[in-house]
């Protein structure tokens, strides 16, 4: 069947392609879906029953509300992070080498920065005697506005730790846009808004919804922000995951819950998927 | 791990951050190389209370026995029961708090101590301080600390939750559900001899009376802040962390009458490579010399009694369990918790959302 020249060189290169890929995949499978399949079965394997740590889950209220909340935050975060993102990548994009360098240094250096460090400055900077809650008071809505220890502070907190994570996939498809097509636009009779929206936008969805995604799915896991900058109510799943394994030592259970984390994560990437093609932002399709 | 104390038992979350790394590399760790002679690895909380136990027992017990003493920190339940179940212990003695001498037991990860060795005459009386896996190490406690500006001060429990004659805000630890829930109890007028078991809804009620004054911090640093800053005026904080903010001039003060009192526990892991020598050094911790010198570095209490003897009166001062606290302390049913600490958590989470 592979006699002709060009199917032999096309299995040569599938098969150089494979071997370039084995240790990739030899990594993932050893060191992430073994021990995640190993989470899985633990979840399910208690004696009482293989699903008495889902029952539990399902009918005690506090972890299916805390999922929703986790699922919640992470997508206004997502949402905060696009809005915040997209104006910095398009300037990333789209200026001059010394433009460029500096805002790349201003990403990397909040990049580079320890995590524990962000929270506890946000912590400083945000609390009742921070300056910006002292900027709010000077324009007399001091008292009215909390800005940490709870859902708003998650959200500040949240929002800057992955901005990142939007601005570079954005500005990298961004950088990519031929910017004749938007002359031509021009030259065609559409005002700029017009070639904005018609042109540019459909160009560096792509993008848009890497970043979305990326952004939403590291905020799943998240745990020091939420705990550090939340309130009572700022519960994320993997505070739950930890109690669990740490203070009770009942890892089934924690298992459990991380099942439901991956188990929620998948089935919203697959709607995604389905109805916005996130599929096609990794290349698909 | 759970509770937070002067800085030691620090931040449960934060400690797994930084010992997810430390777990992976005590996991893959070839077989630990121990030097010829004798030596025993106690898994801490690391530190100032490991560089406290370093002079205060460490280096004493070195010079009698000639037994070294290697530490390594991030002690955390789930690492423990890794190791034993990998049949790789690699640790011989870890401090923990006294949930784990029952829960850890249970679980088949501790070796029973060794009481012809270890003499356990010599600790305070107290309901399950020693156990069959376990001894006690040092006392601490959480006590009420209130912002000096409150005129008359607070007396007791009740007042904790009397926003009427005090208003303003509680701190409270978040991951110190016990203390959280004790509290509300007493305050709404439960003798503290039949706190256990504890009534969780009634404690859950009485914390809805104070709901919008409650703040929970997830670290010490935080709950001194609170305090110190005044955005709270009242709260329990951990013994040691509120004579600190006072020392260093903070506008507060210690009620302790309002004091609940607990202690952390040695035990001993499953398969210990340095069993006898173990128990050797548990039976040195206990010894009222050993004991003395550890609250002379650190300010938990001892928990041998001749020790305070050892001590100077205003070292014993500030000491938990010493004279400011006699009579005064409850002593948490930790039996109690470490049978109900998840169901008690899931309805406080249950609250928090609420």
């Amino acid at each position: 069947m592979m006699s002709s020249p060009a199917g032999l060189r096309r299995t040569t290169r599938s098969a150089t392609t494979f071997f370039l890929l084995l240790p990739g995949l030899v990594v993932l499978a050893g060191m992430f879906i073994l021990p995640v399949a190993q989470l899985v079965i633990d979840s399910f394997s208690d004696p009482a029953g293989a699903l008495v740590h889902y029952q539990r889950i399902a009918v005690v209220p506090v972890y299916l509300l805390v999922l929703a909340r986790t699922f919640l935050i992470s997508a206004i975060t997502a949402a905060l992070c696009l809005l915040l993102g997209f104006p910095i990548a398009y300037r990333l994009a789209h200026s001059g080498p010394r433009v460029k360098a500096i805002i790349l240094l201003c990403i990397f250096l909040s990049f580079w920065t320890n995590l524990l460090v962000r929270a506890f400055s946000w912590m400083v900077l945000l609390n009742p005697n921070g300056i910006f809650s002292q900027a709010l008071a000077f324009i007399g809505l001091g008292d009215q506005i909390k800005l940490v220890y709870n859902t708003t502070g998650v959200l500040i907190g949240q929002t800057q730790i992955l901005l990142p994570y939007m601005i570079l996939p954005l500005a990298a498809v961004m950088s990519r846009v031929d910017p004749t097509l938007m002359n031509a636009a021009r030259s065609l009779g559409a005002s700029p808004t017009r070639a904005f929206l018609a042109v540019y936008i459909p160009l560096v969805k792509s993008g848009a919804l890497a970043g979305s995604v990326l952004v939403f799915a590291l905020s799943l896991g998240s745990f020091v922000i939420p705990a550090l900058l939340g309130g009572p109510r700022d519960m994320f799943l993997a505070q739950l995951i930890e109690f669990n394994i740490n203070n009770t030592l009942n890892l089934p259970f924690a298992s459990a819950l991380a099942t439901v984390l991956l188990a929620a994560t998948i089935v919203l990437y697959w709607i995604g998927d389905r109805w916005f093609g996130l599929g096609q932002v990794w290349g698909g399709r | 791990m759970k509770q937070a104390r002067n800085g030691r038992l620090a931040l449960s979350r934060r400690s797994v951050l930084l010992g997810g790394a430390a777990l992976g590399g005590a996991l893959a760790m070839p077989s630990i190389v121990r030097a010829a002679n004798e030596e025993i690895v106690f898994a801490t909380w690391g530190g100032s209370w490991e560089e406290a136990m370093r002079t205060a027992w460490f280096d004493p017990f070195t010079a009698k026995t000639g037994i070294k003493v290697k530490t390594i920190s991030g002690n955390t339940y789930g690492k423990i029961e890794a190791m034993v179940k990998a049949g790789r212990t690699e640790w011989d003695v870890v401090e923990t708090l006294p949930d784990f001498q029952w829960v850890g037991a249970e679980k088949g990860l501790l070796e029973p101590i060794d009481f012809s060795v270890v003499d356990k005459s010599l600790v305070m009386p107290g309901e399950d301080m020693v156990t069959t896996y376990s001894i006690p190490q040092v006392l601490f406690a959480e006590v009420m600390t209130y912002n000096t500006k409150l005129d008359p001060p607070p007396q007791g429990w009740a007042d904790l939750y009397d926003t009427k004659t005090f208003p303003g805000n509680r701190v409270f630890d978040g991951d110190d559900v016990q203390a959280t829930m004790e509290s509300a109890l007493l305050a709404d007028g439960v003798a503290p001899a039949s706190l256990y078991p504890l009534d969780v809804d009634r404690a859950l009620k009485k914390l809805t009376t104070i709901r919008d004054q409650a703040m929970f911090f997830e670290t010490n640093a935080q709950g001194e802040q609170f305090m110190s800053d005044g955005q709270a005026v009242m709260g329990m904080l951990p013994d040691g962390r509120a004579i600190n903010i006072r020392n260093n001039g903070a506008p507060v003060q210690i009620q302790y009458n309002a004091t609940i009192m607990t202690w952390s526990t040695m035990v001993i892991i499953k398969g210990a490579p340095n069993l006898t020598a173990a128990q050797k050094f548990l039976a040195y911790t206990l010894t009222p010399e050993a004991q003395a010198a550890i609250a002379m570095a650190y300010t938990y209490g001892p928990v041998v009694p001749k020790a305070l003897d050892l001590i100077p009166p205003e070292r014993a001062k500030i000491l938990t369990g010493g004279p400011e606290m006699k009579g005064k302390a409850i002593l948490r049913g930790e039996k109690w918790w470490s049978q109900n600490l998840a169901a008690a958590t899931e309805k406080f989470n249950a609250w928090k959302l609420g």
